[in-house]
């Protein structure tokens, strides 16, 4: 008899728990210098991402469509895009390591995804016949993925600058990534989530909106365009005007942060996303 | 047979004494040979390095008396007319065997954990072996030994870090710069340490090296050596756009590079990182410039603390190593009836030659 009971969140909820297991362990890595190079943590982020994977693929299942529409499926599709770019980009040279900068990202956003207000039954189906809709959605939350391990990277990068600058030995006992490596990462993930931020705002400009209601009166549409102007001086600044590195890492940082706290408001509050 | 070592070490002995033991490689078969000739060994290899001279012996003869037999072995052949107790040592079973794996695997050297002393017995062993002065007792042991040594170096951090100052900052280097392969390095004072230290990174694959120093003919010498290029003393600002790496140690009294000199020439960098290795006394550099963005700075005592570290941490290491060791060399101590075991204590040798004395 097929077990009915076990739902996509039942599965999602297992993530979480990998997650949190992989959170315990980065810590127990970090205690001891990120010095031993173990697989441990990359399984059980792989664990991870696999039920995750599950998780999504039956909700999507049940909708027939992207599972993005609302707070939980937007948010658990951000982690999923941020997981899975974690896994790929740890298979780079010294990089095992990612996973577990990202773990504690991945186990705190999937338990705040997890509350049940965030998951209300479904009304009405969502109108997802217009495939602009759809890669609307999936590049605006995979930018959201780039932006999230690009903030990951920028916080290995002032670990090891802090280690590096105050001579202490975890800066060379550790297998962590050279500072030059983590800043060029950091910058190439900024840019492939701003291309992928840029596609997914154009394509959400050509979807159709109910009458007489102007593009820039949504706030979630006014909250991307700043989220946008944002990264779009983080990379000016870097690129033209010469920003040190530290301050680069810093933005990145506080701009994914910034996106982490205000996605569920502006979410909230938008007619359109809502 | 018994395994047993006879021999002097750097931890025994001191290097004037070490010297009139060694055996140049050439003579080793000769006296290996005359050795197995006398009876007192069966089969025999002979370790001669810088820092140790260790005869290993499969003896038939009792340990005591095989040692006093070795050592007027060693005696004859060096000529050492002298007085030669304190220094020597005699090992028996098992602590021979547990010796030879302890050398095998860095754990007996004077920078713990090194591996070139791995490299040194294989070639002893290999030559003995050549000239067919090994058998089943000594392969067995040494190639377990050499296994061991290996299985160490996997399985333990014994190896892990760098000892020297050198080393060091290319490591740190490794971790500022995302590859060493488009690095230059400038050179400032033509000492042995930042010789040394320019050596191990252009080894390391930097791209090239600038050296200035106040006399231009000095450092023309080094730069030559290094395939680099020398600028006179005054002209070395000027290279600061494009080197990455900077080694000073002039013997200047005063600093030579500070926070007001550095600061515009970092904003011709464009704010590329910079490392900057100060291991003149007095300092060179500026501690002052650390603070400014982009500027790795370290000094003497900065790299000499982490080789120290990095030492203690392989010391840590040394328990882990022997319980390794004690693991496998008891199959090799299990093929052989307990009865034969004599005392296996390290012993200087003046005691032992005393138990001899008693055995006869």
């Amino acid at each position: 008899m097929a077990v009915t009971w076990f739902t996509d969140r039942h599965f999602f909820l297992l993530a979480v728990v990998f997650y949190g297991a992989s959170t315990m362990y980065s810590v127990f890595l970090w205690r001891k210098g990120f010095r031993r190079d173990d697989w441990a943590n990359y399984f059980l982020i792989v664990a991870g991402v696999a039920l995750h994977t599950v998780a999504m693929f039956k909700r999507g299942l049940t909708l027939h469509s992207c599972p993005v529409n609302n707070l939980y499926e937007a948010t658990t599709f951000l982690l999923w895009a941020l997981g899975l770019a974690c896994l790929v980009y740890s298979l780079l040279p010294r990089f095992k390591f990612l996973c577990a900068f990202t773990a504690p990202v991945l186990f705190t956003v999937g338990v705040f995804a997890l509350m049940p207000s965030l998951d209300p039954p479904h009304g009405p189906k969502p109108d997802f016949s217009n495939w602009l809709r759809s890669l609307h959605a999936a590049t605006i939350l995979q930018s959201y993925g780039a932006f999230g391990l690009a903030a990951v990277a920028a916080g290995m990068f002032l670990m090891q600058q802090h280690d590096l600058k105050f001579h202490k030995l975890r800066a060379v006992l550790s297998l962590l990534p050279s500072i030059q490596r983590l800043e060029i990462i950091t910058l190439r993930l900024i840019l492939v989530g701003f291309v992928l931020f840029t596609v997914g705002l154009v394509t959400g400009q050509q979807l159709p909106r109910p009458e007489g209601k102007p593009y820039f009166s949504d706030p979630k549409v006014v909250w991307s365009a700043l989220l946008w102007l944002v990264y779009l001086e983080l990379i000016v600044a870097r690129l033209f005007f010469g920003r040190s590195t530290r301050r680069f890492t810093i933005g990145v940082i506080v701009a994914f942060a910034f996106l982490l706290l205000t996605f569920g408001i502006t979410n909230h509050y938008s007619s359109l996303h809502n | 047979m018994n395994v047993v070592v006879i021999g002097l070490s750097h931890r025994s002995a001191p290097v004037e004494l070490r010297e009139r033991f060694a055996f140049a490689e050439s003579k080793i078969p000769d006296a290996l040979k005359s050795l197995r000739d006398s009876g007192v060994a069966g089969e025999a290899v002979i370790l001669s390095t810088c820092n140790r001279v260790e005869i290993y012996a499969a003896t038939p003869l009792e340990p005591a008396r095989a040692f006093a037999e070795l050592k007027k072995f060693l005696v004859s052949q060096r000529n050492f007319n002298e007085p030669l107790n304190e220094g020597l040592y005699a090992l028996a079973e098992p602590v021979s065997l547990h010796h030879l794996f302890k050398v095998a695997c860095g754990l007996d050297s004077m920078m713990i954990g090194e591996t070139e002393i791995l490299g040194q017995l294989k070639t002893a062993y290999d030559l003995a072996l050549k000239h067919g002065h090994t058998g089943a007792r000594l392969n067995k042991a040494f190639q377990r030994a050499f296994h061991t040594a290996k299985h160490v170096r996997t399985h333990t951090n014994i190896q892990r870090g760098s000892v020297s100052v050198a080393s060091v900052a290319v490591e740190l280097a490794e971790k500022i710069f995302n590859s060493l392969g488009d690095r230059e390095v400038l050179v400032i004072g033509a000492g042995d340490t930042s010789e040394k230290t320019a050596r191990a990174l252009l080894s390391r694959g930097a791209k090239s090296i600038v050296v200035t120093n106040r006399s231009l003919d000095r450092a023309q010498a080094l730069a030559g050596e290094f395939g680099g290029r020398a600028v006179p003393f005054d002209d070395w600002a000027g290279e600061f756009e494009k080197i990455d790496i900077v080694i000073s140690s002039t013997s200047a009294p005063h600093y030579i590079l500070d926070r007001a000199k550095l600061e515009p020439l970092m904003k011709a960098r464009r704010q590329r990182p910079l490392l900057l290795i100060d291991i003149a006394v007095p300092r060179d550099i500026d501690p002052e410039v650390n603070f400014l963005e982009n500027v790795y700075l370290y000094n003497v005592d900065d790299l000499q603390g982490i080789a120290d570290d990095y030492l203690k941490l392989r010391r840590e290491e040394i328990a882990s190593c022997e319980a390794i060791i004690a693991e496998k060399v008891k199959p090799l101590l299990a093929a052989r009836s307990s009865a034969d075991f004599a005392d296996g204590r390290r012993l200087p040798f003046s005691d032992l030659q005393k138990s001899a004395q008693s055995a006869d």
